[in-house]
């Protein structure tokens, strides 16, 4: 593993945002992974040092001003789900892959859950259970990256 | 895993549930700021400025997509889409001579009550960029905004109906609250019977809804619900949504009535923005179907009735 620098972080999270922001609608929408916390998600196992909970929180809030909601929920939603990623991560690189994608998989489900939460109080209407598929095809595209060159970093016993 | 810095394994500074608890508490107290307190308004209007570019490059790929096929369209259904128009002009230039003829008719019996004088403002044409982002709401964003003197409150029809309203307007884009989100309502009007009513999106399966009504109102599956205009936002006459579905429970003495919206609220490119103020609206079948409607009471009924009154008793 070698030292990684912060501006590769910025410029993936970059990519990321611009992921997001590509015209999605329809089934494309519902079923679009939030790439912006996998890559946080990411970068918090591979690089605690460099990605912290602030991160999450300052890329929150840039999320939040480009979907043009409520400033600051998607900010709560990555800063704790940022925290259960952080406090558990010298286990988490511990783990195999099975473990790891379950363990982000919860991590993507507690982001919704929170947004969900957050929503409901603000007088939102519900969304159907397809509102959750995101975290899933969300675990899928981890799992690809997992399987890639990129994911030999983020876990020492890969199998 | 000898050559890892020593930083990873001992990570400085506070703690992680001493961060938690700092940035989960600065997020709280951003969203109250927002909801209750607005101040975030004017920091989000230039921010999304700077993202503009952003955005341009995000939908570069669509666009180009979207280029690209409407270049290879074969020859074949251009000269059938030129033989519709052409058909379509053809039949609205005649309607249109008699529009013509009311309208200047119209213009007479204005004057003679000594109502306001109708000045028709151009709806401004503009293309959808993308649909919201958050699932919860029904929203899309226009490429026009602030720079193109677009003001919160506009209303937004298509060619079939009634599409939404501005709420929100950056320097470059402005955001479309659609008729099928939760917050919005619209005053309409049954065309059948004329009984006001205001409708309500109902956010799910892109329906809207007219809470409020007794049980024995007289509604009935396939009445057309078009804009009463008494709000000042709308221009009466524009259709609006069809009911589908009534429903009546005993044990509420409220009717149940849902309505599917008439304009292709979901799926359409473009779409016109009115003016506030604006009376005459729109083009094709709006016009078409309620000629009359759309010109005359656009200044409202009850305005002119009123200035109509001294006159009256002179």
């Amino acid at each position: 593993m070698q030292a990684i620098k912060p501006l590769s972080i910025y410029v993936s999270i970059l990519l990321a945002l611009l992921l997001q922001l590509l015209p999605w609608s329809g089934w494309g929408l519902l079923l679009r992974p939030d790439f912006i916390l996998l890559t946080l998600i990411y970068w918090m196992l591979r690089a605690p040092q460099h990605c912290s909970i602030g991160t999450a929180w300052l890329v929150g809030i840039v999320v939040d001003l480009i979907n043009g909601g409520l400033i600051g929920q998607n900010a709560l939603a990555y800063t704790l789900t940022a925290f259960f990623a952080a406090n558990y991560q010298r286990r988490l690189v511990l783990f195999n892959v099975g473990e790891q994608a379950g363990y982000v998989l919860a991590l993507l489900l507690l982001a919704q859950v929170i947004l969900f939460v957050v929503k409901l109080f603000g007088g939102g209407e519900a969304p159907g259970w397809t509102y959750f598929l995101a975290s899933f095809t969300g675990i899928i595209f981890w799992q690809i990256v997992s399987f890639s060159r990129l994911g030999n970093d983020i876990h020492l016993h890969p199998h | 895993m000898d050559n890892q810095q020593p930083t990873a394994f001992f990570i400085h500074g506070p703690s992680p549930l001493a961060r938690l608890i700092f940035f989960a508490a600065l997020s709280l107290s951003v969203m109250m700021a927002d909801a209750r307190l607005h101040y975030l308004t004017e920091i989000r209007l230039g921010l999304v400025a700077l993202m503009h570019p952003l955005e341009n490059l995000a939908a570069l790929p669509a666009n180009l997509y979207r280029g690209m096929s409407e270049y290879l369209v074969t020859h074949n259904t251009l000269l059938k889409e030129n033989r519709r128009l052409t058909l379509l002009a053809l039949q609205q230039g005649v309607e249109l001579q008699s529009l013509k003829t009311l309208a200047s008719e119209n213009e007479h019996l204005h004057k003679l009550f000594g109502a306001a004088k109708l000045i028709a403002q151009p709806a401004k044409l503009a293309e959808i960029t993308h649909t919201g982002r958050d699932p919860f709401t029904h929203k899309v964003m226009v490429n026009l905004g602030a720079r193109q003197n677009i003001v919160a409150g506009q209303a937004v029809v298509d060619q079939t109906g009634v599409v939404g309203q501005v709420t929100l307007v950056y320097p470059f884009s402005s955001e479309v609250t659609l008729i099928t989100d939760k917050t919005l309502a619209i005053p309409v009007q049954i065309e059948r019977n004329g009984l006001r009513a205001i409708a309500f999106g109902q956010g799910r399966d892109g329906t809207i809804g007219l809470p409020y009504l007794p049980a024995n109102v007289d509604i009935r599956k396939g009445d057309k619900l078009i804009t009463s205009g008494i709000d000042g936002i709308y221009p009466a006459g524009l259709a609006v949504a069809m009911v589908i579905k009534l429903e009546s429970n005993t044990d509420s003495p409220f009717a149940r009535i849902t309505c599917q919206p008439v304009a292709g609220v979901e799926n359409h490119f473009q779409v016109l923005l009115l003016s506030p103020s604006s009376p005459v609206v729109a083009d094709g079948r709006v016009i078409n179907e309620n000629a009359i409607k759309a010109t005359a009471p656009s200044v409202s009924p009850s305005k002119s009735t009123i200035r109509a009154l001294p006159h009256a008793s002179h």
